[in-house]
């Protein structure tokens, strides 16, 4: 019972996933501030790492990065080996020393995404492109904050799928 | 089931619902939307249609004489008509946007026939692109392959930098990755059409490499020039906005309105196949390749 109900929230995760991925890869349909869109697949990641092990918080990890490798035009494995690293000890972090509640994720969301977001603009633009202040400034900044909207909303969306799905006596 | 329609999950689900109900109708009232407008697009002559038809009912029928089980019977008549007109809306919009396609598609056929084009359509975009790439969907089982051409009926787009088996990532103009060799109608100067993440904001392009004493004015128009062969000859890349003086020598760049809205577009062109397509790149293949030179090139 206790397997069952693991795979129903598993499966769960991953349509939240790619519809998430549907959504944020969308041309138009998420409005843009400054410029950027948000990266919804972020804090869903995060926040899943936080409800479940840090094994399948790896494992949805690399599934969010490999999505997110996928959208964009650039190394495959990059977003998927962050996020991984990422969620695994997000997920170790709020088992071992954090109640895991609504500021944690906040706080979580804003370490993991700023720390993706950081790595974004080191590997995929300043080291390629030109004038990467004006980029960091214009776009990661905004990216990274408007992503950390959707962090309270997902993490409760999440949280709301794990204690309907998960075994009581678990 | 039943204690999940009551659970605080389900309440945040109808929450995020009504969240995402929210943002489309602000993306579908903000204007310029791609899913705003075809919402409206496809749901506007539905309702008319559904509108009509009701309309005509109401007016046949005496709706006050119709006993309960004749209304039940009407209604349950009415719901199987109107989902059989969605069904022939979603056909007709689907004809509807393929012969607009390929209209346009014939349309630039027919200037310039020696280009093999596939018609595609713009299915996503990446956040995480600071330079506002896309994916289509069509990819190598259509003849796409990296480094084609992509244009529309106003003008060079940007350039394949992925291609799936069905969908392909695209670089567009406004990229530092993409480099066009440009020319200019009037002048003939030619320089480096290429993007940067200042302009890209705006929409505008930079033409490098002019030389001190240019003499481009605003207004000009900027056209490939198919050196090197990787794009196609003339084709529109958008109008000078104004000349600048570069930061690094005596040279001076323009700042370039393209003929297409790169942020926005929806519609796309891939060039498969061009005359002199690839030929400097063979020749460079057979230079580089001391073993099996003759045989690249063929």
């Amino acid at each position: 019972m206790r397997s069952f109900d693991r795979l129903v929230r598993f499966l769960a995760y991953i349509l939240e996933l790619l519809i998430l991925f549907t959504l944020q890869e969308t041309p138009g349909l998420t409005p843009a501030i400054f410029g950027v869109r948000p990266v919804l697949v972020l804090p869903a990641v995060i926040t899943i790492a936080m409800l479940e092990g840090e094994v399948a918080a790896l494992a949805f990890g690399v599934a969010g990065g490999l999505l997110c490798d996928f959208g964009l035009s650039g190394v495959l494995g990059f977003h998927a080996l962050i996020l991984g690293l990422l969620c695994f000890f997000v997920s170790l972090i709020v088992q071992l020393y954090m109640q895991n509640n609504l500021l944690t994720a906040l706080l979580m969301g804003f370490m993991a995404i700023g720390i993706t977001v950081g790595l974004q603009w080191l590997f995929l633009y300043y080291f390629q492109y030109s004038d990467p202040g004006h980029a960091f400034t214009h776009h990661y900044l905004p990216k990274f904050f408007y992503t950390l909207l959707f962090t309270p909303l997902i993490y409760l969306l999440n949280r709301g799928l794990y204690q309907a799905v998960a075994n009581p006596e678990t | 089931m039943r204690d999940f329609l009551k659970s605080s999950s389900f309440k945040v689900l109808i929450i995020t619902v009504v969240v995402l109900l929210g943002l489309i109708l602000y993306t579908a009232t903000a204007g310029g939307s791609f899913l705003g407008s075809l919402l409206g697009f496809s749901s506007a002559p539905m309702q008319g249609v559904t509108a009509a038809v009701t309309e005509n009912v109401t007016e046949f029928l005496d709706l006050d004489g119709l006993s309960k089980g004749q209304m039940r019977s009407l209604v349950n008549d009415l719901l199987d008509r109107n989902a059989q007109l969605e069904q022939q809306l979603a056909e007709f919009e689907n004809t509807k946007q393929e012969n607009e396609q390929l209209k346009t598609q014939l349309s630039i056929t027919s200037q310039r026939p020696e280009n093999q084009l596939v018609s595609a359509s713009v299915i996503g975009r990446d956040p995480n692109d600071v330079f506002y790439g896309f994916s289509i969907d069509k990819g190598t089982l259509e003849g796409v392959a990296v480094g084609d051409p992509v244009i529309s009926s106003r003008g060079l787009v940007g350039v394949v930098s992925q291609a799936y088996a069905t969908t392909s990532l695209v670089s567009c103009l406004l990229s530092e990755d993409v480099k066009v060799a440009a020319v200019c109608v009037d002048t003939r100067e030619s320089g480096t059409v290429t993007g940067s993440v200042s302009l890209a904001a705006s929409g505008l392009l930079r033409l490098s490499y002019l030389s001190g004493n240019t003499q481009v004015q605003p207004g000009e128009v900027i056209v490939t020039s198919g050196a090197g062969n990787a794009y196609p000859k003339d084709i529109l890349i958008g109008e000078v906005q104004r000349v600048e003086k570069s930061e690094n020598d005596a040279s001076r760049y323009a700042v370039i309105r393209p003929s297409e809205d790169l942020q926005h577009i929806r519609d796309v062109f891939v060039i498969v196949d061009f005359p002199g397509k690839g030929e400097e790149t063979a020749r460079i293949e057979v230079n580089t390749d001391p073993g099996g030179g003759e045989d690249t090139e063929q």
